[in-house]
């Protein structure tokens, strides 16, 4: 009883479903690598979180018992606290630090693309050398940065070594990798119209109302993906930590990172149904954090086709 | 079937969130091996050990040597870096492709004994193999034992004494090295110098980056359990002389003698410590630190140390099983031949071939009848510091940690244990009691 005239595929129709069709095909490589490597595991991962597992042999359903025994765990609470001592000293830090030197580099001055490359070469070299190089740099006993402070008759700490000290010297190595953003904020920066410098100053702005008014605001958007990258990075820092410290977290678990712990558990000890329900909660967290900070972003990022 | 669905889902998924957490690259494919099939008569195994630079160099020259006398298998070996090499395996067993063999350090193996990652070797010890166990020395047998069946055989085994450098002692006013503990104390107080806040020689420290398993032979403590079986260190008499012993030590700056080994421990590929450099009295050690590590990286010192056994306080020299054992695990396609091939690692029927290789590892051999052979006695007599750790493997006192399904977690608690005792931050008898509490509870699943 059904039209066929209802039913009928119009040409455009028909043109449209194809094109849908191709496009998904084209995006089909993509699609199909995102549900294997990401979806999938993502809600494995909350599975394993509900059980006991080894790796090996079946897992065992055991309820919240891995959520509880992380509210209890004292290492959790120390490496949670770490993880975000570390991210919010390091990302307000390293964005002052990368948009200061962004610049420095803009600035039109005789050598400015040696000064560039000699910004951005450190963030080229690999983790683990810039960490064993930075072991040296600060050795208490004969690194350079004691000798220095021994020259002007102060006793340097034990810096990697000390409790006291070695969160706040992971923050300064930290900085070492600020050629990333920097080239970034660069990017941006030669991307503001002079002609807005040109008005601002014929208004009778000067240097720092121009970067307040006119730089900020126009690279705010380059600042937010900066930010959230930064915080991403540091709430998941491992590598240094990991290279640096023996036994990890030492001294004292004043280094003992939520990544670091969750190494420890899922690779050490093979607690994976434990590590999966930290990796859960480390993806809840950063959720949590960027959502918060691209709601909050609406009152300072300014988009200009918004026109604010 | 269901069991190998499981483990690889695990380890990729607990990786894959933290790289969806960062909106990062993609998470790292677990890698295939090549296990083969036998072709024309040829078994192909493959080894998968988790070594690189020189001895992975004397690897390859054991292989060459097998195949070239084994005309029926022929071994391939995969090396990937120790970080990741129990992840890969698991996940090789999980998706069903395992190398035929992988070398794996034996406290891990009562874990994975424990929960069937690895095969038991009884079905192999028959015909030409049935004196295999008795052939080893004992502490190397238990080392490879779990609730009485063997799960690994060892290639090399290690063994631990005291290093003295001879040139400071002298400096110190010291004629022979010590013989009791309280010696070995009086005697590197003499050698400590710190000026200004900064540490220029050390005369002996303990704990740092050796913890307290290490010591534990030392102390008649290696298997500290109560009557059910648990972990009870806190009530161990051996156990808590060995943590005052640690804790006697405290006074000297823990933070300074980390900060000096990690910088000299970052050259050399880790070869290099502050009694290799030189700028160390005393260091507890393995055969490879004199045999190795020192020619290699500080040849000046070749010469200026000598090895003792460590003054024990419970009654005579002795060291504790441990060393590289080799496993074949769950799923592994040729298992007879994987055997084979351990067996022959080990020495069995092998000697003379063997350990004429150990000194350039560094190790010692898995059997008396490698300590027998030729060569490895040419060895010893050019090396005459080196008979400490061979008295040592037969020493009836020497022991090996028991394998438990919480070796790990045990080790790892040892490790910050001792920590926290060097950095004060819990009395010894505190830090015994963790330790029981972390390897009872097998915290998380």
């Amino acid at each position: 009883m059904a039209s066929t005239a209802v039913h009928k595929v119009t040409p455009t129709r028909l043109i449209r479903w194809r094109q849908t069709r191709l496009g998904l095909l084209f995006i089909s490589p993509w699609v199909i690598g995102f549900c294997l490597f990401y979806l999938y595991p993502f809600f494995a991962t909350l599975y394993y979180s509900f059980t006991t597992f080894t790796g090996i042999g079946n897992p065992a359903f055991t309820g919240l018992s891995n959520y509880s025994g992380l509210l209890h765990d004292a290492t959790f609470r120390t490496a949670l606290f770490n993880t975000f001592y570390y991210t919010i000293i390091e990302v307000p830090l390293s964005t002052v630090a990368a948009l200061g030197l962004a610049l420095l580099l803009n600035l039109n001055v005789r050598g400015q693309v040696i000064y560039r490359t000699l910004f951005y070469i450190p963030s080229i070299v690999p983790v683990v050398a810039s960490s064993l190089i930075f072991v040296w740099i600060f050795q208490p006993s004969f690194g350079i940065v004691n000798s220095l402070l021994s020259d002007v008759h102060v006793n340097g700490p034990a810096w990697f070594f000390s409790i006291t000290w070695s969160k706040p010297t992971f923050i300064l190595l930290g900085l070492w990798g600020l050629g990333q953003p920097m080239v970034i904020y660069l990017a941006a920066l030669q991307g503001v119209p002079k002609e807005m410098y040109e008005v601002a100053a014929l208004e009778g702005a000067g240097p720092w109302q121009r970067l307040r008014k006119v730089t900020i605001p126009m690279i705010s958007p380059v600042i937010l993906f900066n930010v959230i990258l930064s915080l991403v990075l540091s709430i998941q820092y491992f590598t240094q930590a990991q290279v640096i410290e023996s036994p990890a977290g030492s001294p004292g678990n004043s280094t003992m990172f939520f990544v670091t712990y969750y190494y420890q558990q899922a690779f050490t000890d093979l607690h994976l149904g434990y590590a999966s329900a930290m990796a859960f909660l480390l993806f809840i967290l950063v959720l949590i954090i960027t959502v918060v900070l691209l709601k909050t972003s609406r009152r300072w990022v300014y988009y200009e086709n918004e026109g604010r | 079937m269901l069991k190998k669905i499981y483990a690889a889902p695990a380890i990729l998924a607990a990786s894959a969130a933290l790289a969806l957490a960062a909106c990062g690259g993609p998470a790292a494919s677990s890698g295939t091996s090549s296990t083969s099939a036998s072709g024309g008569g040829v078994v192909n195994i493959t080894w998968q050990t988790m070594w690189s630079g020189n001895t992975l160099t004397l690897l390859n020259q054991m292989i060459s040597q097998f195949n070239s006398t084994h005309p029926d298998i022929h071994v391939t070996e995969s090396s990937i870096p120790s970080a990741t090499g129990d992840a890969k395996l698991l996940s090789e067993i999980a998706a069903g492709d395992p190398p035929d063999v992988f070398t794996e350090w034996n406290p891990v193996l009562g874990e994975y004994a424990g929960d069937g990652t690895i095969q038991s070797m009884a079905p192999y010890l028959t015909g030409s193999y049935a004196g295999l166990e008795k052939w080893l020395y004992p502490i190397a047998l238990a080392g490879g034992e779990y609730n009485g069946t063997l799960y690994g055989v060892p290639m090399g085994m290690n063994s631990w004494a005291l290093y003295y450098n001879k040139s400071m002692l002298k400096a110190a006013g010291i004629s022979s090295p010590p013989t009791s503990l309280a010696q070995l104390y009086t005697d590197q107080a003499k050698e400590w110098k710190i000026s200004g806040g900064k540490l220029e020689q050390i005369g002996f420290y303990p704990s740092y980056n050796q913890g307290m398993e290490y010591f534990d032979s030392f102390f008649g403590a290696v298997n500290c359990f109560d009557s059910s079986g648990k972990y009870a260190l806190a009530t161990c008499p051996g156990a808590q002389a060995e943590a005052n012993f640690l804790a006697s030590y405290d006074s000297y700056p823990y933070s300074l003698v980390a900060a000096n080994e990690t910088a000299y421990g970052g050259v050399a590929g880790g070869d290099d410590d502050a009694f290799v450099a030189g700028k160390e009295g005393f260091t507890m050690d393995g055969p490879w630190e004199g045999a190795q590590n020192i020619p290699v990286t500080n040849p000046a010192m070749v010469g200026n140390f000598g090895v003792i056994p460590f003054p024990n306080t419970v009654g005579g020299p002795s060291t504790f099983g441990q060393g590289n054992y080799n496993i074949i695990p769950k799923g592994a396609a040729h298992p007879q031949q994987a055997f084979e091939f351990i067996a022959w690692l080990a020495g069995y029927n092998n000697e003379s071939f063997m350990t004429s290789l150990y000194p350039k590892g560094g190790w010692m051999p898995t059997s008396p009848a490698g300590a027998a052979t030729p060569a490895f006695q040419a060895w010893l007599k050019s090396n005459p510091w080196l008979n400490v750790y061979i008295e040592q493997m037969s020493s009836p006192l020497s022991q090996t940690p028991k394998l438990t399904a919480h070796e790990s977690e045990f080790f790892t608690a040892e490790a910050t244990a001792s920590e926290a005792i060097a950095e004060k931050s819990e009395t010894p008898q505190q830090a015994l009691t963790y330790i029981d509490q972390q390897a009872n509870s097998g915290a998380g699943g």
